[in-house]
């Protein structure tokens, strides 16, 4: 058997912005026509270096926080590991499934029920169906939604689309787990629940990446810490270390 | 570990989104199915358009192109059915990545797959209309065993379809006036291409129009069987050559822009 793990080897991720006007098709024909120089300064096409290289591996039973302000590049980096992004350079080994809880709500589809958008996630993770029927009842009970479990999920709370994402996600065999700002949604005693969930999930050898900005989360939860700044890796290395080096400052 | 070369991972992006058959499959029945969830006629309304467009267009031109109705009216709606799966697929390509942009944000799977999944619920809807076709036919005594070689033409249009679409996502994903140039441009082709009426009723030094367009090729290949008759070799030839173009567009394209269509949404 191969054992989980991740590792990242000098990943940079260059990131193309297109305004409206660059998007258009006008502007790149005047671009062309006006012989490019001239226009290209306008040409509203910003490139962000979003990540520069960053590299490190982590091991069964590792849980990794990412942190750093607000643009720092957390999600960015989640989406990376996730593999919705492909590093501009580097190389993202993945050994395991991995299962990603990154955008609540956006891979579901507001007008199908709940138990149908189980089907639909677990389906796009590669769940066999007999397996997804399995699971459901326990995914239901964990996301407490009884018999909204048949309703629309547009009828739904942020908080309940939120438990519903997080329990397909932690219900459905997956080596690692990838999570953004999980703790956005959902009420106190989902916060416990999830975390006890999360341990769960840990000690059957099995990893999390998080990226939040939650530092009572870090603490309990997670054993190494990535810290990012403006895209750069700032600190890599277990828990304990970054709060000593934290008081220390 | 190493990064795949561009053409590698071109190549594994397609295989990839065929082995998800299952899950676009499922995917496109169920949004099939809530397309009509809460109407009364369901499916209907996905065959209906068909069949207004071909029983009127059957009704004008074809007594206005002269030769009698029963002889008309079949090679007309076979057309207009028959066409909603050679421009369809390709058509909601200009679509097929902006309506998957939450999906492709979330979660990471090939770029083919996108484009299978709506191929597919093209496919279905034709489909519907396949049904809808017969009853009429039956309806006025004109229903024919179809052609062998529909089992072949099928799959090979949608394939067309599928490879050709992938491109035309691309680009009307970067660049969002194609997305309406799509449109325009398959309204006319609709009228450029022989659907509603046939080449030999072109003056001879017209009839390049529907020689030289492989949508009309594409369209003999099944409107022919769907009449009890195979098309001729050369509609099947220009059709592979098609597919073959469409192969090649498309695996230059994923080689190319597979990385980038994410930061286009």
């Amino acid at each position: 058997m191969v054992s989980t793990s991740l590792e990242l080897f000098g990943v940079t991720l260059d990131y193309p912005v297109y305004s409206v006007r660059a998007k258009s098709l006008r502007s790149s024909v005047m671009n062309l026509a006006v012989g490019g120089r001239l226009m290209k300064d306008q040409s509203d096409t910003a490139v962000v270096r979003a990540l520069s290289n960053i590299a490190f591996k982590i091991e069964e039973g590792d849980r990794l926080a990412i942190i750093g302000h607000n643009g720092a590049g957390k999600t960015t980096l989640l989406k990376v590991i996730a593999g919705i992004f492909e590093p501009t350079e580097g190389v993202v080994d993945v050994k395991g499934r991995l299962t990603s809880m990154i955008a609540v709500g956006l891979g579901m589809d507001p007008e199908a029920s709940g138990i149908q958008n189980i089907y639909n996630m677990a389906l796009m993770r590669l769940v066999r169906k007999s397996v997804i029927k399995e699971r459901i009842p326990s995914i239901v009970e964990f996301a407490e939604l009884g018999a909204f479990i048949n309703l629309p999920v547009r009828t739904y709370s942020a908080g309940m689309v939120a438990r519903l994402n997080f329990g397909v996600a932690t219900e459905l065999d997956a080596d690692i787990l990838v999570l953004d700002e999980w703790m956005g949604a959902g009420d106190a005693a989902f916060h416990d629940k999830a975390a006890k969930r999360m341990e769960r999930f840990v000690a059957s050898a099995k990893m999390i990446v998080v990226g939040t900005h939650d530092l009572g989360l870090v603490r309990h939860v997670c054993n190494k810490v990535c810290v990012l700044d403006g895209g750069r890796m700032s600190y890599f290395g277990p828990v304990e270390e970054y709060f000593e080096r934290l008081e220390a400052a | 570990m190493r990064n795949r070369s561009p053409l590698a991972a071109a190549v594994g992006d397609l295989s990839e989104g065929l082995r998800l058959s299952p899950v676009w499959w499922r995917l496109g029945l169920e949004q099939t199915y809530r397309r009509y969830q809460r109407t009364l006629l369901g499916p209907f309304w996905i065959a209906g358009a068909m069949l207004t467009t071909g029983l009127s267009l059957s009704f004008v031109f074809g007594s206005l192109l002269g030769g009698s109705w029963r002889e008309s009216m079949p090679h007309i709606l076979g057309g207009v059915l028959c066409w909603s799966l050679v421009s369809g697929i390709v058509a909601e390509g200009a679509n097929t990545y902006m309506g998957a942009a939450g999906m492709m944000q979330v979660q990471r799977l090939p770029l083919s797959f996108y484009s299978l999944l709506s191929a597919n619920r093209i496919l279905i809807n034709f489909l519907h209309q396949i049904v809808a076709f017969w009853a009429v036919m039956a309806l006025f005594k004109l229903l024919t065993v179809p052609h062998w070689t529909l089992v072949l033409a099928i799959p090979l249009v949608a394939l067309t379809g599928f490879f050709l679409s992938i491109p035309v996502a691309m680009i009307s994903t970067r660049y969002r006036d194609i997305g309406f140039m799509i449109g325009l441009f398959f309204g006319a082709l609709f009228l450029l291409t022989p659907v509603f009426w046939s080449r030999a009723q072109l003056q001879p030094d017209k009839r390049w129009i529907a020689d030289y367009n492989p949508f009309s090729h594409l369209l003999e290949i099944i409107r022919q069987p769907f009449l009890g008759q195979a098309a001729p070799l050369l509609n099947w030839y220009a059709s592979f050559a098609t597919l073959g173009v469409g192969v090649v567009l498309a695996v230059t394209c994923l080689a190319l822009f597979r990385k980038r269509v994410i930061f286009w949404l």
